[in-house]
This record gives structure tokens, sequence and C-alpha cells, in this order.
């Protein structure tokens, strides 16, 4: 039984913002199984390991699905920018994530031609909200 | 895990409030939350034969104490019940909340340790305690709903960077599911208004339901030719997270539901037919809910197998499903995925009326969670008490014509919580 005190002392949440805001994707890998833990927790989200060590994501990745969302938006950050494009992502990693796709408008008309057009190469591109920056992405024509 | 329950145990008692609007809904307006879950409380308690006294513990759920503000529960109910000097616990799991709580029940009683126990939900997603006042109320403004409901989403990292329960729950299931089977955006529309209609039917032929009128009442009385162009109408219907429609979505309510639950042998000198609970199953996940295929949930297909072997069934005995219709798409993957409906069939079914109270699959009698309505920590235990009422043959004028002998319930509990129970008669 370990009862020492932890030394860390900055969250995971944190350092994950603060990544983004130099427009880093930090992730967590797992010392034991290798695999990512994405956003960061300070857990093997696969084995339940704990030792994990720090890494930055590539950021690119596969748009496979985007829809939108309603406006006025469920959260008042979003207020500004809703509706926005909302989209189903496989980083290069292998990790899913869902984030806003900026760069589409959220019309049926363009939301149709990306369904019709299929899945479509993507990379990270940082939104800066007025509080908090926020993983985004855009599509590399 | 050895996922069996070493006593057989039964829902002896169910009840459940008409779901609405405090403010506004006849047998909801002008009465506190107090008394709307007490009558539902009763109603369970005088269908089991039962007074609060004769309970060992009292299980209640809410998931949104922003807008109740009745946290402590037990307590805070226990007089209005006829239940004090019980054992008792405030829990939630969201919108699986009373299914969750019947299987805490019967783990309870199974154990030895119980014999009776109640499990109450009960919620506010329309209205909130208005100032300091212990009767007024006012209406919930729907910014307020959806932050505080979202509470219960990934708060470090899904909330904060966008997420949205329309776009991740409807639109891409949506996308994922026309792509999956080769159905065009048009028949996948088709098929949405053919399902709400059902589900509106439904509601139509449900006192309790919030919504009661039909489709084609809603669109003759807003002047409309006929009910499928209410439904393309962008003022009436619009896309929320394309290629899905308001009408596709839960409809927000006030209201409660209770159920008692005891053992077997003990049941069979109470008032009215129990129904045994033969199964459960319980399972959950973080955003993202699903991998690379939208469609595929696996932690509802964990929830359903577990409560499937517990219960010692096999799909094609299952005779009545309600499947977790907050999102109607969603609820059709899972009733594939549990092999009620073909894959991929599902909107095919809805189209040809299979899963009308009246058809060769009936799904969510009630009216489910858009015309019933969703009531978050309530609604779990209204699916059960559509389907005890199924059973025993009480359901009126959506009565399915040959009464169920197995039914199946998943609620999806956000975000997520997939929960399955299994019924059966006695
Ligand atoms: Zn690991």
């Amino acid at each position: 039984m370990d009862t020492t005190v932890t030394s860390t002392s900055q969250s995971a949440i944190e350092l994950y913002y603060k990544g983004l805001e130099e427009g880093k994707l930090k992730a967590r890998r797992c010392k034991d199984c290798g695999e990512h833990t994405f956003p960061p927790t300070g857990c093997c989200a696969h084995c339940g390991g704990w030792s994990l060590d720090w890494v930055d994501l590539s950021g690119k990745g596969t748009l496979l699905f985007a829809t939108h969302n309603i406006s006025p938006a469920c959260h008042p950050r979003f207020e500004p920018i809703a509706p926005y494009v909302y989209g189903h992502i496989c980083l290069d990693e292998g990790i899913i994530v869902q984030a806003i796709v900026q760069g589409v408008k959220a019309t049926p008309e363009d939301l149709n031609q990306l369904f019709q057009r299929g899945q479509t190469p993507v990379e990270a591109d940082i939104l800066r909200m007025d509080d908090l920056p926020v993983l985004a992405f855009r599509i590399i024509r | 895990m050895r996922n069996r329950l070493k006593e057989e145990i039964v829902i002896s008692g169910v009840g459940c409030s008409r779901f609405g609007d405090l403010l506004e809904t006849p047998g909801l307006k002008g009465l506190s939350l107090q008394e709307v879950t007490a009558n539902a409380v009763r109603e369970a308690l005088d269908d089991a034969g039962l007074s609060g006294q004769d309970l060992d513990a009292v299980y209640v759920g809410n998931a949104m104490v922003h807008s109740s503000q009745l946290p402590g529960t037990y307590s805070q109910l226990s007089k209005w019940i006829g239940a004090e000097l019980k054992s008792g616990v405030h829990f939630d799991a969201q919108c699986s909340t009373t299914n969750v709580g019947a299987a805490l029940a019967a783990m309870s009683i199974a154990s030895g340790v119980y014999d009776t126990v109640l499990v109450v939900g009960f919620e506010t997603t329309r209205t909130k305690v208005k100032g300091f006042s212990p009767y007024e109320r006012e209406a919930l403004q729907h910014k307020e709903t959806w932050l505080w409901t979202d509470m219960a989403v990934n708060q470090a990292y899904g909330v904060p960077q966008g997420y949205d329960i329309f776009s991740t729950y409807n639109g891409l299931v949506a996308l994922g599911y026309c792509r999956k089977y080769g159905l065009s955006i048009e028949d996948y529309d088709k098929g949405m208004f053919e399902l709400c209609r059902t589900r509106r039917l439904h509601g139509s032929m449900n006192p309790k339901a919030n919504i009661q009128q039909t489709m084609e009442d809603k669109a003759s009385e807003l002047g409309f030719s006929s009910s499928y162009e209410m439904w393309q109408s962008d003022e009436v219907n619009p896309f929320v997270a394309w290629p899905s429609r308001l009408m596709s979505l839960v409809t927000i309510a006030d209201g409660a539901s209770a159920m008692v639950l005891t053992r077997a042998d003990i049941a069979r000198a109470n008032k009215s037919q129990p129904v045994q609970l033969k199964g459960f199953g319980i399972s959950y996940r973080d955003l993202p809910w699903y991998d690379e295929d939208p469609t595929l949930w696996d932690f509802d297909r964990r929830s359903a197998t577990q409560a499937m072997e517990m219960a010692d069934i096999k799909a094609t005995d299952i005779n009545y499903l309600h499947t977790h219709d907050c999102s109607h798409i969603s609820g059709i993957c899972t009733a594939e995925m549990i092999g009620y409906l073909p894959s991929g069939k599902g909107l095919a079914a809805a189209r040809d009326g299979e899963l009308r109270y009246d058809g060769k699959r009936p799904m969510s009698t009630h009216g489910g969670r858009h015309a019933f309505g969703h009531a978050w920590a309530a609604s779990a235990g209204s699916d059960t008490y559509e389907a005890v009422l199924q059973m025993r043959g009480m359901a009126g004028k959506r009565q399915i014509p040959k009464r169920p002998e197995i039914s199946v319930i998943h609620t999806h509990g956000y975000a997520m919580i997939g929960t399955t129970i299994v019924l059966g008669g006695v």
C-alpha cells in the first residue's frame, strides 16, 4: 500500500488547455500497455494503469461524419458561433474524438455535400473562444 | 460476475404521474413536486396493496437537483408517503435512474436483507423553484435545462469544447446509420416521420402522455395539407442536427414514477398481478459513446446481454420492447442490436406499421420520449409502468392485442449508462 502524497501539483485538465493555447494536443501514453489516453487523465483508459508519459499528438485525422448543432447552443460559451458543424473524427493515432469542424457552413446543403464526399482528411485548428482555447478541426482541401 | 439473482423478485406495484408541465398541464398544475411524487407512490402502493409502513427501504432518484431543489429526498418525502423510520437513499443514474433503482432493490431483496423496497424517480425539466417559494414554480429556460442536464456529461473536456447532445446523439448516429445500410437521406427522413407518427399515435391513446395529439391532427390544426408536409416544414420541424429533425427528439417534461419490488413468495398475497423482474444489466461509458461506427454502442450491447443472460431469454422471446428514444434513431439502433428488429430494417418496420401497438413488433406504446415525454429520473419508471400495464392487459385503447409475456426495457442514463431490464409473467 502506497500512502505517499502525490507530488504532482498541476491538473491534467489545466495542462491540456494550456497545451491547446500553444497549439499542442497533450495526451498520455501508458507505460504498461502503450495505449494513448486522450484527452488526458491520470489513469490509462485501456488497462487502468497509473504510470503514464505525456506525449503530443499529431493533430491529423480523418473526418468520418459531420452534422451540426442547435442554436442557441446548449452551452453559453458557444452562443457566439452557433449553429456550428460538429464532427466524428478518427485521429491518425487511432483515437476517436468529436469536435467542432471549422470552415464548413452549418446548412443541410453543405453538410449533405460533405456526407456524399465521404471520409475527409482534417487537421487540428484550435478555436479561441473568449475564455478557453478549444480543440477544433479544419478540412485539408 | 455471477450475474444471477438468488431469489425470484417481482414488481408488485407501479405508479406514474402524467408527464407534462407543473405550471400548465392538467393533473400536474397547482401541485407541488412533493405531491406529484407522492401521488405516483400512492398509486404504486395501492397497486401492491401496501402502505408506506410495509416498506423496508425507499430508494429515491432525481437527476437535476438544480430545478427540484430537493436533495436528501428519502427524508423530505417520507411524511408525504407515510414511510418514516425506514432505510433510504437518494441516488441517480440520470435517465436510467428508476430502472437502476429496480436492479438495486432486487439485489438488496435477493441478498436476504430486505423484503419490500419502494423505488421512486421524479424530475422537473420544464419548471424550477421560483425564488425562495416553498410552492411557487416558474418556467425553466431552454438554456438552463441543457446547461444543468449536461452537467452529467464529461465536464473536463466534452461540454467545455462544444459537445452537443443533438449532434452526438442524433445527427452523427443518423449519418452512420445511412452510410452503413446505404439508406438515402430522403428515405431516412421518411422513416423518421413514420416513427414519430407511430409514437404520437400511441401518445394520443395515453391519458398520461405529455403530447396527446396525433401528427395528423397537429398538421390540420396548423393548416398543412398533409402531415408529411408539416414534417418537412423548416418552421415546425427544423433540422436540429442534420439530418435529424426536431420531432425526432425528446420532449422535456415534469413527472414522477414509482414501483414496489418484493419477494415473489410474499407478493402472492398482494393486490394486483405481480410481474417478475427476470434480469437486468447495467453498463456505462464516457464520451465518445461509440467508436468508428456511430450505430454500435458497446455499453448497450453489454447491458442487454447481461440482462438477457440473467433472464435466460433470447431476442425471439421478446413480445414488447422499449428502447431509450430520446433520440429516435438511437432507439432504432438499440432495438436492432438487441435483435428485436432486423439490422438496417428498423425504419422500414416503422413505415410498415410493425412498431404500432397492434403491429408485429410493438415498441414504446406509451408514446416514448417524444410523445409520453421525458422527465429524466422518472422516465425509466414510466417505461416499466407501461410494460406492466401491457403485461396485465390494462393498457386501454393502446393494449397490445396478445398480452406480452416477455418485455424488455432499455434506457440510457446520461452520459451514458445503458440499462436493460427483462420482465416476465410470474
Ligand atoms: Zn494502459
